[in-house]
């Protein structure tokens, strides 16, 4: 079945018929539930609803610079949880594209799937790597010796043979085991997922 | 298209607690937003239940739409984050996630009220799939959408959605393909 063939299928789908009587009830129970939550007037400002919303506002404000003068401590020290950190659902997404999978992005973008045209990906290491430039983070998972564009710039992950990990790009290399950093003003973090569950 | 004027005229008269005039919006729309519940959740009664939370939410935010969208898709927002927020509570509370939908169907009766074998299938099928994935089919398929305007809708990066399409029609292939299927 290819994909129009599965669109077509589903639209030829049809609801259970809905009695009349509850179609033209309908309205006149939304009316009646709004009379009982709401008063009729949704749009109707008022001082106090203008208060409330200021100082909701003024909340987050204070809120958001807290929780950000925070995170960029702790991104100093620690790796924040993101999604690629979950191995169960990288290795779910690898399962859906057997040998195709060079690489999964998150970045402010979104999460990004990079496929090869073929099943040509060699399964070697599973490597997770984060980069942070102190105001935008980018991770991505990939194999050991792929070759991926990420934060502006190409980027390869290698696994060596005792575990540690070497990431290069145009502008840097960083060495997990050696403490090498030779670059600009990127904070990395590396670590291996284990072999992928093909 | 018979009616964008009047719809300007229909809200305006609820934004003024007209409630006549909102009655008749949700005349207009009962039929999109009672399919996207139900969709969404695979139960006749709960989604008469989301329906008329969907049209209450929409009814508090009235003011806040600007007619940047189209009412019925700024409805089909509403409704679908809804539903999703729904599943949640309802997994969380029960505990029963992937029975859940079935359950519910058969409470419907034997064949769960559709009018066809293929129309039951697909449903089941659909209750099968991750929420997400599910909000995702009901957007661009059902209610055609583009990537671009079903991201807006859940609030996520288009190649999420893309993902979810993909992950989804995966799935429902499997699912469905011993039904009949035919070119379009």
């Amino acid at each position: 079945m290819n994909n129009l063939e599965l669109e077509s299928l589903l639209k030829r789908a049809r609801l259970p018929e809905v009695p009349g009587e509850s179609l033209e009830m309908f309205p006149r129970r939304v009316i009646a539930g709004l009379k009982r939550n709401v008063p009729l007037h949704p749009a109707a400002p008022s001082r106090f609803r203008f208060l409330a919303w200021a100082g909701g506002l003024a909340a987050c404000l204070l809120m958001a610079l807290a929780i950000g003068h925070w995170h960029g401590r702790r991104e100093k020290e620690t790796m924040p949880p993101d999604i690629l950190a979950s191995a169960k659902l990288v290795h779910e997404m690898l399962a859906m594209f057997p040998n195709r999978v060079r690489a999964i992005v998150e970045d402010a973008q979104g999460v990004n799937l990079v496929l090869s045209q073929d099943e040509n990906v060699p399964p070697y290491a599973l490597l997770y790597v984060r980069l942070c430039d102190g105001q935008h983070c980018s991770s991505f998972v990939t194999f050991s010796g792929q070759e991926i564009q990420v934060a502006g710039q190409k980027v390869t992950a290698l696994a060596d043979g005792q575990g540690g990990i070497i990431v290069t790009g145009n502008q840097f290399v960083w060495s997990s085991t050696e403490g090498i950093y030779a670059g600009n003003h990127l904070t990395i973090h590396a670590k291996t997922l284990g072999p992928a569950a093909m | 298209m018979a009616g964008a004027d009047d719809e300007s005229k229909l809200i305006e008269r609820s934004l003024s607690g007209d409630p006549e005039a909102y009655a008749a919006l949700v005349n207009r729309h009962q039929h999109m937003v009672r399919a996207v519940a139900f969709r969404m959740t695979g139960s006749f009664d709960d989604s008469e239940e989301l329906a008329q939370e969907a049209f209450v939410r929409a009814y508090k935010q009235l003011g806040s739409f600007g007619g940047a969208s189209k009412f019925s898709t700024w409805l089909c927002k509403i409704v679908i984050n809804l539903s999703l927020d729904w599943r949640r509570r309802e997994s969380r509370r029960a505990g029963i996630h992937a029975s859940w939908a079935v359950e519910a169907m058969s409470e419907q009766g034997p064949d769960g009220g559709f009018p066809d074998e293929l129309s039951r299938r697909v449903q089941v099928a659909l209750d099968r799939l991750p929420v997400k994935q599910r909000a995702a089919i009901v957007l661009t398929i059902y209610e055609n959408q583009s990537h671009a305007e079903a991201a807006r809708t859940l609030g996520c990066a288009e190649a999420t959605i893309s993902w979810r399409v993909f992950a989804a029609r995966q799935k429902l292939k499997r699912l469905l393909k011993d039904l009949p299927h035919e070119q379009p």
